[in-house]
């Protein structure tokens, strides 16, 4: 058996099938002979033996006419009549002769047959000389009674014999017939058998062979068709048996399992990367999102900026017109600064005028501090005065005291004194405190003086100074008013420039809002994608592997 | 402002007022002479009787080896007096000598000496029945020295317990010359 599930499937196929056809030649082989024999057998019958049988029985009935004819010639005497009759009787000779040339064809191989046909020929030969030679002219003659001695003798003698002899083959003929025909029955028997036999085998062997491949070929295929089932129904874990069949079965059971080996790991890959994709697309889809407000907020951003560069050009438009301003200000400024330089010359003039002035006002208070100085001795000089005064009153008192009653007035008087004294040393204190206020007023007075001194020397430097800053402004501000002629030029091509930029910042706002239509249907791509990601994830979640 | 009839009661009320002699005028024979001085912020006053002369402090002349309430001795028209400081004998807080001190001479029981005084302010006459006796706080020297204190806190000296005092005379003799 073994050899045989080693064979290709199309050898057991050319092996089962060309059994087969074998068997069925064999039967029309048989079939072939068995009616080839029945033909031949049947055409032996036609030509030979019935054709025989009937030629005689036509042999027989055309010579039973004759005889009727000229026994009607001789009835009748009507020449035509006579005529006629005649014709008939000689058509019919014409019929016995080709009917008997048949007879005598057909007869060449059977001897006994043929020498008694060529028998019944003689006598039919003798009995037509007579009829044609004799009996005729006589009839026609009228020599009825003559005719009639004729026809009843010889003529009926050769008659009997003719019809006793062909009686005798065509029952001859007969018999061989219906022995043909039993034998031809035979044969056909004979060959059903065979046919039926070759048939039985035949049929056996068809079923063996259609029980031998559904076992070799169908039930592997099956098997492995249920297992193709499952692995459509997305069952990846069915194993397949390992066989070590050489033939086709074999292979395709070999190559289905190397197949779905092949189909798990992709189907294990595809599951990888369905997931991957989805968490890409995902991702993709939180990118574009991003990308898209993005892209809105670009766009804003854009649109701001077109409106501020349109706010820029307005600008550089009221700064080119601020700068020709400025320019002739500029030129303004020169005059001035020019004018300037013969003030501060002036102010030079009055500021030495005035130091001298200042000098002289030192001078003098430097007089007036001695002279208060002089003052302050005086007034000490008063408050010892007082102070003695002061001392002497009390004293005048203490002696007074002494004196008693007659002190008394001189007591009032001391102390008028005493209060005189204390008087004089308030005025003192005050005067003091006027003189220390003076003292203080003039030196700060001196101070301010020297400082005023000072301040105008500086002031005298400080306008020199200005006179050359004045000059050095006057010449800034000629190169100031020739740059801002330059700057009045430059803000004129700026003015161009923005005025291109703002058409460019048109072109990118465009482009902007394109991007973030753009961006909107790549969010929905995504989107998509990501849609299309999660069902492939469903998808290949079915796979079991 | 003449004519205003407010201001003029006003002004008559106050003259009324300041016409009214004194209530409390002292007899006189109950009156005493003090003179009155200053010594660091506190009012003390003297008998006129004792005191001699007030003249301004000049060229005093320290003098070794005496007690510290003799700041030395001066000379007035002649004389040499001892100047004795009372802030010594009072616990009072002690001040510079300048030339704006006073000093005031007294005299009795045929002594005569100087104290020093910070201020003079003058003589006045104060009732007798006015002074009250010591007060309880003063106690040592202080008690001695004193004649009465006033209502308005005048402290009056007795000048003659100061001269009869025994411990004023110095005498001490300073050996290891």
């Amino acid at each position: 058996m073994k050899w045989f599930l080693n064979l290709t499937t199309r050898s057991k196929l050319f092996v089962g099938f060309g059994l087969m056809i074998v068997f069925l030649a064999t039967v029309i082989v048989t079939a072939y002979l068995g009616i080839s024999a029945l033909q031949a057998s049947q055409k032996s019958l036609y030509q030979a033996d019935f054709a025989n049988a009937l030629d005689l029985m036509n042999l027989r009935s055309n010579q039973n006419g004759v005889r009727a004819a000229q026994l009607t010639m001789m009835v009748v005497s009507d020449r035509p009549d006579r005529e006629r009759w005649r014709q008939d009787a000689d058509d019919r000779r014409k019929e016995i002769e080709t009917t008997m040339r048949s007879l005598l064809d057909r007869g060449r191989h059977d001897p006994s047959l043929l020498a008694r046909l060529e028998e019944l020929k003689a006598i039919q030969d003798a009995f037509e000389q007579t009829r044609a030679t004799q009996l005729n002219p006589l009839i026609f003659a009228g020599k009825i009674e003559e005719a009639k001695t004729l026809a009843l003798g010889i003529q009926a003698e050769r008659y009997g014999r003719m019809r006793a002899i062909s009686t005798e083959l065509g029952n001859a003929a007969a018999e061989k017939a219906r022995a043909s025909v039993a034998d031809s029955e035979l044969k056909a028997q004979q060959t059903v058998s065979v046919f039926i036999i070759v048939g039985i085998m035949a049929l056996l062997l068809a079923v063996t062979m259609a029980l031998l491949l559904n076992r070799v070929i169908a039930l592997p295929l099956l098997a492995v068709s249920g297992i193709a089932e499952r692995v459509a129904s997305g069952d990846l874990t069915v194993n397949i048996p390992e066989d070590h069949r050489a033939d086709e079965v074999g292979t395709l059971v070999r190559g289905f399992r190397a197949l779905l080996e092949n189909l798990r790991a992709q189907t294990r890959q595809l599951v990888e990367g369905a997931n991957v994709l989805g968490a890409a697309a995902s991702e993709i889809v939180a990118s574009t999102t991003q990308l898209a407000s993005s892209a809105s907020e670009s766009a804003a951003a854009v649109s701001e900026t077109t409106t501020t560069v349109e706010e820029v050009r307005q600008t550089a438009q009221v700064a080119s017109q601020k700068a020709k301003y400025v320019a002739d200000s500029a030129q303004k400024a020169a005059q001035i600064s020019q004018s300037g330089r013969k003030s501060t010359e002036d102010v030079g003039a009055g500021m030495t005028r005035i130091r001298q002035q200042m000098d002289a006002i030192a001078a003098s208070m430097g007089r007036l501090s001695e002279q208060s100085q002089t003052i302050g001795q005086i007034i000490a000089t008063v408050e010892d005065l007082a102070a003695q005064s002061n001392l002497l009153a009390v004293n005048a008192a203490i002696e007074a005291a002494k004196a008693g009653e007659h002190g008394k007035g001189f007591g009032v008087v001391a102390q008028e004194v005493k209060s005189l004294a204390e008087q004089s040393r308030q005025a003192t204190t005050q005067v003091r405190t006027i003189l220390s206020d003076i003292q203080k007023a003039t030196t700060d007075a001196v101070l301010a003086t020297e400082q005023g001194s000072r301040a105008v020397e500086a002031g005298t430097r400080q306008t020199e100074m200005a006179g050359e800053s004045i000059q050095a402004l006057a010449g800034s501000v000629t190169e100031a008013a020739q740059a801002a002629t330059q700057i009045a030029a430059s803000s004129q091509q700026q003015m161009v420039g923005v005025d291109q930029v703002a058409a460019a910042m048109e072109s990118i706002k465009q482009a902007s809002t394109q991007n973030v239509a753009s961006a909107k249907q790549l969010e929905t791509a995504a989107r998509n994608l990501n849609d299309l990601g999660q069902r492939l994830k469903q998808m290949v979640e079915r796979y079991k592997v | 402002m003449k004519n205003d009839p407010d201001a003029r009661h006003i002004l008559r009320t106050r003259a009324k007022a300041l016409a009214r002699p004194s209530q409390h005028a002292p007899a006189a024979a109950t009156v005493l002479e003090v003179l009155e001085f200053r010594l660091a912020q506190e009012r003390y006053a003297l008998e006129t009787r004792y005191v001699h002369e007030v003249c301004p402090l000049k060229d005093l002349t320290p003098l070794p080896c005496t007690p510290p309430f003799v700041l030395g001795v001066v000379n007035v028209r002649g004389r040499i007096l001892p100047v004795f400081d009372l802030k010594k004998f009072f616990d009072l807080p002690e001040q510079g000598v300048t030339d704006l001190h006073r000093i005031i001479l007294i005299e009795g029981h045929e002594m005569e000496l100087g104290l020093l005084a910070d201020a003079v302010v003058g003589v006045r006459s104060i009732p007798a029945d006015s002074l009250q006796p010591s007060l309880p706080t003063l106690i040592g020297i202080r008690s001695e020295y004193l004649k009465g204190v006033t209502a308005e806190r005048l402290v009056v000296l007795d000048a003659a317990r100061i001269l009869a005092d025994p411990k004023i005379i110095v005498h001490e003799e300073v050996e290891n010359l």
